[in-house]
């Protein structure tokens, strides 16, 4: 190991420890019931700080430290050896752990957050660490494709999040998920928020039509797949819909639209598993799949369901976090990801074997794992719900039993295709032990049937009890049971059964899928920013017509109708208006020399001219403030430039343009378009200061009033006071940016030396 | 570059100076504000740049050496009078001395904490325009 290996040898360390800690807490937290902060940061907006380790978010908290922990101890192993096998510096480890700590500790944030406004920060929190793990191997292609994909699926959908809560505070005056469950009621308003905030989880929670980004997303590494799919991004989803279900609730057509979605996800995602080779794509789809289940039964609602789907979340983040660090440390070993290519590995990697067996055991739903309850209970809220509903759920167990059970089978028996070399044991311990733990829950079912409840609690509205256990009787959940396997052991044995079913639903999602739109989306905006990027660089003149032309365009809009005031009326000219008259003509003719001149000095300096002028206005109109910084800052400007300017090559990139015959001596139609262009800016310029600077009465009391204020604050001139005082906030906010600004330009042009 | 400008340039700087100070102590009952006297200053540092050149500038302006720590220490005495009064209980730029409460005054110069933020806006604008000032110079004479 070289030098950076050893400087980043802590990280791994630290995360693990830290998520231990976190783990260690929250378990505390839980079994004390629970612990609250709430601290009103901004009150004039009704911001709070609002965090509580209730019933929900114990689980979900549980969930990203415990499985959090289990996957980092297996990322210690995997990370350095991935690094090496992409022939990368094991220092790279540090665009890894921060990334997946901020990921780990972003989720902690939302499970606890009962704020709408708060639950939006850390929902976005997630989505921005996952682009950067997802994106990990950013040499790749693809993996920098599926970044962005996730982020823009996730994130463009968390402001139909936003909106919801902004729709909801209106309503009802806050934003804190217990209160308006307090209040809310069956209104327009309420739903739409509601159906809002359901779209922004259901696309988090990679449900149909919003999965396609979650199959892409396995060029990430894979303890990154393994975190993302069981405790933290597309649990997210879920969490978010249990939080504020008590408002979904209020509608049957959200409620209605919770079952299509999930039914559908469960569908498309089951087949479309059993079609996969790639391991991790089997797993993928298996997740959209798993969260149809979950959505499902959120759109049923009631105590059961409520109760189930939280149970069904943590059975289904052990299995599947512990399955996916098995398809991780088989092609480590094999470097194989191709289930065609694999088999026969029971035989030399027994221990993995087994407990990955569990693992598939859990999702499966056999009896002696924590996932048999799962389906129990699934079962119970689905016939209590309707016929319809059963069938579905049995078709869904028994389409996770074929697809889980040909992902192990296909691995770890049949005849050996590749050669394995040895892994190390950190990379098999953390499956054992997620195993162990499904056993466990599947031997005392207890403590996860108490964690279900009390987040079902939260869910419902209503205390949820919950009594998961085996029953040996021909009981409706029993039979549910044995139906699920029959028919799962069927499509199992008979792949001829299922491969036309399979192959037409992949072939019409590949033609028509939500996948295709966003591609053709994504090209469509690119091409439009390339042509308006293109025709604004072009040369000085273009870059200053792309700011001139909207401006004047908008002002003219502005100036011919203005809904919320009365429309622009030309007054008399007065004498003490000449001055003023005089310096904006100046200004219109400035305007007009900058689009005619090819040259680079002369279109700044009539900028400038023009800068000036409209200074000499601020100053005829009684704003010396205004009229002294314009005054400063244009000399600065015009500095600048002609600082520049007398570096550049001389006239080289004229000749150039000679030569082509373009930019240096435009087109006689290109020369009357733009001045064309310059008259509209600089007259839409003229009126529109000419208006404000003639305006008959102050139309601002709050003007007024900052006025009369200024001599309180011991203040002589009202700008200043405005500056430091009255709105001193924003000025910090200003001369911060300026500060970034000055970081942004010295990593520019020096690569972050200061001096 | 003109003659003109060539004695003007390295004459400039103390008025500026003068000027810009005079802006912030002013500034509070008269027109100005740090922002515009930070940019004066610049302006002043400027001209030198564009005239003697960056070596010749820096060698007899000593203190531009540390406008990149002028300008971080504007940031933290405005960070320092935005946040104090959080310390204390109160809202973010709660100034003291609060309204109707009497201020001492040295000449025209106030004291409270406004001014004070307005010093630090002062010093954060002028050291950071000189930063990249001193950075274009360099750039321009392709010593990158």
């Amino acid at each position: 190991m070289g030098t950076g290996a050893r400087r980043v040898g802590a990280l791994p360390a630290a995360a693990v420890a830290a998520a231990l800690a976190g783990f260690a807490a929250c378990l505390v937290g839980a079994i004390v019931g629970g612990a609250a902060i709430d601290v009103p940061w901004a009150p004039t907006l009704d911001l709070r700080l609002d965090l509580a380790l209730d019933g929900l978010g114990s689980l979900y908290a549980l969930l990203a430290t415990g499985i959090g922990a289990a996957v980092f101890a297996y990322a210690a192993a995997y990370v350095p050896r991935h690094l090496e096998h992409e022939e990368r510096p094991a220092s790279e480890q540090r665009r890894f752990w921060p990334w997946m700590v901020l990921f780990m500790a972003s989720m902690v944030g939302l499970a606890c957050a009962r704020d709408l406004v708060l639950l939006f920060v850390f929902f976005d929190l997630t989505a921005v660490a996952s682009y950067f793990l997802i994106g990990f191997d950013r040499h790749r292609r693809a993996a920098r494709g599926a970044a962005l994909m996730a982020l823009l699926v996730t994130g463009v959908s968390a402001v139909a999040m936003l909106i919801g809560a902004v729709l909801l505070q209106a309503e009802y005056g806050t934003f804190s998920v217990p209160e308006l469950a307090e209040r809310a009621e069956a209104t327009t308003n309420t739903i739409v928020a509601a159906a809002l905030i359901a779209v922004a989880a259901l696309a988090k929670s990679a449900q149909v039509p919003l999965h396609f980004w979650l199959p892409r997303a396995m060029a990430a590494p894979t303890p990154v797949s393994a975190y993302l799919h069981s405790a933290a991004m597309v649990a997210a989803g879920v969490l978010v819909i249990g939080r504020v279900h008590p408002l979904i609730a209020e509608s049957d057509i959200v409620l209605d639209g919770l079952l299509v979605v999930g039914g559908t996800s469960i569908l498309v995602g089951g087949l479309l598993a059993l079609a996969q080779d790639e391991l991790k794509q089997i797993l993928a789809h298996s997740t959209i799949s798993q969260y149809g289940y979950v959505v499902l039964l959120y759109g049923i609602g009631g105590p059961e369901a409520a109760g189930a789907a939280a149970f069904y979340v943590l059975a289904h983040a052990i299995a599947k976090s512990a399955l996916f660090m098995t398809a991780g440390a088989v092609t480590l070993a094999t470097d194989e990801s191709r289930l065609s290519r694999l088999g026969g590995l029971g035989r030399d990697m027994p221990l993995l074997a087994a407990a990955s067996g569990v693992a598939a055991a859990t999702l499966a739903a056999l009896p002696l794992t924590v996932g048999f309850f799962k389906d129990e209970l699934l079962f119970t809220a689905a016939a209590g719900d309707g016929t319809g509903t059963a069938v579905m759920a049995v078709l869904a167990a028994a389409l996770t039993f074929a697809y889980i059970g040909r992902f192990w089978l296909g691995l770890f028996t049949g005849t050996r295709r590749t050669e394995p070399h040895r892994v190390p044991a950190l990379l098999i311990a953390p499956v054992g032990a997620l195993a162990a733990l499904a056993v466990a829950g599947g031997l005392v079912a207890a403590p996860f049937a108490r964690l279900a409840e009390d987040a079902g609690t939260v869910t419902n509205g209503a205390p949820v009890a919950l009594s998961p256990a085996y029953h040996l009787e021909a009981s409706t959940e029993n039979l549910m049971a044995l139906a699920a396997w029959a028919l799962g052991g069927l499509l199992l044995a008979a792949p001829a059964l299922r491969a036309p079913l399979v192959s037409a639903l992949s072939r019409a999602g590949d033609v028509a899928g939500p996948r295709r739109l966003y591609g053709a989306a994504l090209q469509g905006l690119n091409r439009l920013s390339d042509r308006l990027h293109g025709a604004e660089v072009r040369d000085l003149r273009t870059s200053l017509a792309a700011a001139m032309l909207p401006g004047g365009v908008l002002l003219g809009i502005a100036l011919v109708a203005t809904p919320t005031q009365g429309t622009y009326v030309v007054g008399a000219v007065q004498t003490s208006d000449l001055p003023v008259i005089a310096l904006l003509v100046l200004t219109v003719l400035a305007g007009v020399a900058v689009t005619r001149d090819p040259g680079r000095l002369r279109p700044v300096l009539s900028l400038s001219v023009l800068g000036f002028a409209l200074a000499g206005v601020y100053a005829l109109a009684g704003a010396p403030d205004i009229a002294l910084v314009a005054v400063v800052v244009e000399t600065m400007l015009t500095l600048v430039f002609v600082g520049i300017f007398a570096g550049l090559p001389r006239r080289a990139d004229d000749r150039a343009d000679d030569r082509a015959g373009g930019v240096g001596r435009p087109s006689p139609r290109r020369r009357r378009r733009n001045v064309l262009f310059g008259t509209v800016a600089g007259l839409g310029a003229f009126v529109t200061v000419w208006a404000a600077l003639s305006r008959p009465t102050p139309d601002a009391p709050v003007a007024a009033e900052l006025v009369r204020r200024t001599p309180e604050a011991h203040g002589g001139d009202v700008v200043t006071v405005i500056l430091a005082d009255f709105r001193a906030l924003d000025t910090m906010v200003e001369i911060s940016v300026l500060a970034v600004a000055l970081l942004g330009v010295v990593s520019l042009l020096r690569r972050g030396r200061l001096w | 570059v003109t003659i003109i400008l060539r004695l003007l340039a390295p004459r400039v700087l103390g008025p500026a100076l003068m000027v810009g100070l005079a802006l912030v102590v002013k500034g509070y009952t008269d027109v100005g504000d740090g922002f515009a006297a930070g940019v004066i200053v610049a302006l002043a540092v400027g001209l030198r740049y564009v005239v003697l050149g960056t070596e010749r500038t820096e060698a007899t302006l000593p203190l531009v050496r540390w406008a990149p720590q002028i300008a971080l220490c504007g940031l933290l005495v405005s960070l320092a009078v935005c946040f104090a009064g959080v310390a204390f209980g109160d809202p973010p730029f709660t100034h003291v001395p609060g309204p109707g409460e009497t201020v001492a005054t040295i000449g025209t110069l106030e004291l409270s904490t406004p001014v004070l933020f307005d010093l630090g806006v002062f010093l954060l604008v002028a050291g950071a325009l000189t930063t990249v000032l001193h950075h274009l110079a360099l750039l321009r004479e392709g010593r990158t």
